[in-house]
């Protein structure tokens, strides 16, 4: 029964460190994503910029070299041409490969001149003029400066590549204009991003990994003491009143801990002084019962002494001798009821089982009772299996339920015939005791064993009943976990059954004898 | 003449004890506290002692041993507790019976120490056997071979009762109303109480009984020699 890793705890913890790691995943991820696109719109302006600026240079100087040979030799012109081209991939600052392409406008209408004049269209890596985004060649054909944009690259190999498209118009002497393109390829500004991409996503993993660690060894202390703390309540409940938490910090755990300790003081003080009424109360009804028991021994002697001599006296002081040992007869019983209900309220009253025949119980209890059994005459009769009916009980205790109910019987009877009949299973015993007196009001039944309950107050009790019997015997016979059971219908009589089970202690697992004697005539098998 | 003494601290009791028993033809000694009764019991010894259980200075189950310690009288408890506990306290402390007050009837008490005084057995006479056990009844001796068995005068009895019909199985009732003299009781505590204190003494292994043999379910027989 240790509570070490109750599921509840554990799942706790695994709660607390999912939703954190959850929440921290997401705002690891908000702020790398925004660092990530700041760092890259950065370095594409700056890498923009530079690109823009070496273009600009490379243009700039590819206008002037072309004016230099104004009207120059065709082969003067080519050589410019080639020269230019040369300087342009190697002329200005950024890093990294960048391609020229010089293409020819050819103005529409003008298809002889077009055919006369030399075409210089060059580009580098033999890259096609349909990699260059039609946006930016309409864009050209607008504008006379720079212009630029990004597209793909896409080499005859088919590789394509982020690259930086900037164009300007430019015009080779005897040639015509040209579209002039410096393409910028941007592997490294990419590699670059990879580059703070790839850190960056370590960092958001290893930051998770950490934060994941810190909140179970944030959890964990405040689990540990609700663990501990369910521990020693389960302790608690299991009897230990003994068991604290250990307090050792000042925060809101140890105001738990201190709740919970005053609350376990509070208990086990209440439990204590309850244990201790019950003590008292235990000891109080042994005291009583030696306080009480010894003078009525004295009386009870005294008495017997006089009533032995009762022939000496005068007739009244006879009668008076036969009174008092009478009432002390029925304060002796009273005290000995007294007594065994306060047995039952305290709780320790005990079961001492044996291994003894029914029946006799039965028919020696009719005898005790002063009721002459087996003639025709005889008031009482009783039926039984053929067998003798063995059971493990509490002898006594079946003896004074069998006595209470014969002499309840008797007292309520008016003369008339009592049947006790007894019915066996296997697992339990059965014993009706059935009057046919006056009988029982059905609202009466549920005060039947209500201690010193009468039904008609002014009815005496004739046979000096205490007023205890029927509820002792109730507690007699619940105590084996067997159940007495009453009937009555006014006229009709009453009847009680008592269900035992044959070995005491033993579940009942029904009632072989119905207690409406209407209904007994379903039981199979029944008397013989 | 007999004599018995009372032990009980209750003055009006104890005094009205007197009454009824010097009535019956018994003196009677007269003590109220528990550690006064060794100092009695040596000076005058008694022929039976009725003890009370809850005694001042002394308790009454102690009481009951030291008195075992010195002799084989019978003792009677007098209880006012009904509880088993007590009354088998008293009983493993060494005392014959018991009786639990108020008495049914004080001359159930007469009777009870009668049967006490008297020796149950007064038609047995002369030597039995019981288990490799050699009783002398007349001599009132118990011996295996040369060793003498000290028993109280009840064990005595009980053991006589069970030698002397050595097929016989006795029910706890029967040996109840010969050795105890109860009409019908059912008491049987009293029965299985003494039968443990009984093979105490005489068994080899009480653990294993031979001479005092339990029958499931009915109760004791007599030990066979052969059986050994």
């Amino acid at each position: 029964m240790w509570p070490q890793r109750s599921p509840r705890s554990q799942s706790l913890a695994a709660k607390v460190i999912v939703s954190t790691v959850l929440l921290s995943f997401g705002v690891v991820w908000l702020t790398g994503s925004a660092l990530y696109s700041q760092l890259s719109d950065g370095i594409k302006e700056v890498n923009l910029e530079s690109s823009l600026a070496d273009a600009r240079s490379v243009f700039y100087n590819a206008r002037y070299q072309f004016l230099l040979v104004e009207g120059a030799t065709p082969t003067q012109i080519q050589t410019q041409v080639s020269d230019v081209i040369a300087s342009s991939t190697s002329l200005g600052t950024t890093d990294g490969a960048r391609e020229i392409i010089l293409l020819k406008i050819f103005s529409k209408g003008d298809s002889a001149k077009n055919g006369q004049q030399p075409n210089y269209s060059f580009a580098s890596n033999g890259l096609l003029a349909t990699t260059i985004p039609e946006d930016l060649r309409s864009k050209l054909s607008k504008d006379f400066d720079l212009s630029h944009q990004f597209a793909p690259l896409t080499y005859r190999t088919g590789k394509t590549i982020d690259a930086l498209y900037v164009g300007q118009r430019v015009s080779i002497p005897d040639s015509g204009r040209y579209e002039m393109y410096l393409v910028f390829t941007l592997a490294n500004q990419g590699a670059t991003l990879d580059l703070i991409k790839n850190s960056l996503l370590l960092t958001a993993l290893v930051l998770l990994l950490l934060i994941a660690l810190i909140t179970w060894l944030v959890v964990r202390q405040v689990v540990k003491p609700v663990r501990d703390a369910a521990r020693v309540a389960s302790l608690f409940t299991q009897g230990d009143f003994t068991q604290r938490l250990q307090v050792e910090s000042k925060d809101e755990i140890a105001t738990l801990g201190n709740a919970f300790n005053e609350m376990a003081t509070s208990i086990e003080a209440q439990i204590r002084r309850l244990e201790n009424l019950s003590r008292v109360q235990q000891r109080f009804v042994s005291d009583v019962s030696h306080e009480l028991r010894t003078p009525l021994t004295t009386l009870r002697m005294a008495a017997d002494v006089i009533y032995g001599q009762r022939e000496n006296f005068d007739p009244l002081i006879a009668r008076s001798a036969e009174l008092l040992l009478a009432q002390i007869d029925r304060f002796e019983k009273l005290l000995q009821d007294l007594l065994e209900v306060s047995r039952f309220d305290a709780e320790v009253a005990v079961l001492e089982p044996t291994d003894f025949e029914l029946i006799a119980l039965v028919r020696r209890c009719v005898a005790d009772l002063g009721v002459v059994l087996d003639s025709p005459e005889s008031q009482i009769s009783v039926t039984a299996p053929g067998t003798p009916v063995h059971i493990r009980a509490d002898f006594r205790r079946v003896e004074r339920i069998m006595r209470n109910l014969i002499s309840n019987a008797l007292d309520h009877s008016d003369g008339k015939p009592i049947e006790i009949t007894c019915v066996e299973t296997l697992t339990e015993v059965a014993i009706s005791v059935r009057d046919h007196g006056g009988g029982l009001e059905k609202a009466s039944l549920i005060h039947v064993f209500d201690r010193f309950w009468r039904e008609d107050p002014s009815r005496s009790r004739t046979r000096g009943g205490t007023g205890l019997g029927l509820s002792i015997a109730l507690e007699d016979a619940r105590l084996h976990n067997g159940e007495l059971d009453a009937w009555g219908a006014p006229g009709e009589g009453a009847n009680f059954v008592l269900t035992l089970p044959r070995i005491a202690g033993n579940e009942i697992s029904g009632r072989p004898i119905p207690v409406d004697p209407h209904k007994r005539s379903e039981v199979k098998n029944g008397t013989i | 003449m007999t004599l018995v003494m009372v032990v009980d601290d209750d003055q009006d009791l104890a005094e009205m004890l007197g009454i009824v028993l010097t009535g019956a033809g018994i003196d009677v000694d007269l003590v109220s506290r528990g550690d006064e009764v060794m100092e009695v019991f040596r000076s005058n010894p008694p022929d039976l002692v009725l003890l009370d259980v809850m005694l001042p200075g002394l308790d009454g189950v102690e009481v009951c041993k030291l008195i075992r310690a010195e002799s084989m009288v019978p003792i009677v408890m007098l209880s006012a507790k009904g509880d088993t506990q007590d009354i088998v306290m008293g009983l493993e402390a060494g005392a014959d019976d018991y009786m639990v007050k108020p008495f049914k009837h004080p001359s159930e008490l007469i009777a009870r120490i009668r049967t006490r005084l008297r020796r149950t057995n007064a038609d047995v006479r002369g030597l039995l056997t019981i288990g490799d056990l050699a009783i002398d009844v007349t001599a009132h001796e118990v011996r295996r071979g040369a060793k003498l068995i000290a028993l109280t005068r009840l064990e005595f009895d009980l053991l006589v009762a069970l030698a002397k019909e050595p097929g016989r199985v006795f029910t706890r009732d029967s040996l109840l109303s010969e050795v105890w003299g109860y009409r019908h009781s059912t008491d049987t505590r009293l029965v299985n109480v003494h039968v443990q204190r009984l093979r105490s003494k005489v068994e080899h292994d009480p653990e294993h009984p031979t001479i005092v043999i339990t029958v499931r379910g009915v109760g004791y027989k007599a030990g066979v020699v052969g059986a050994l």
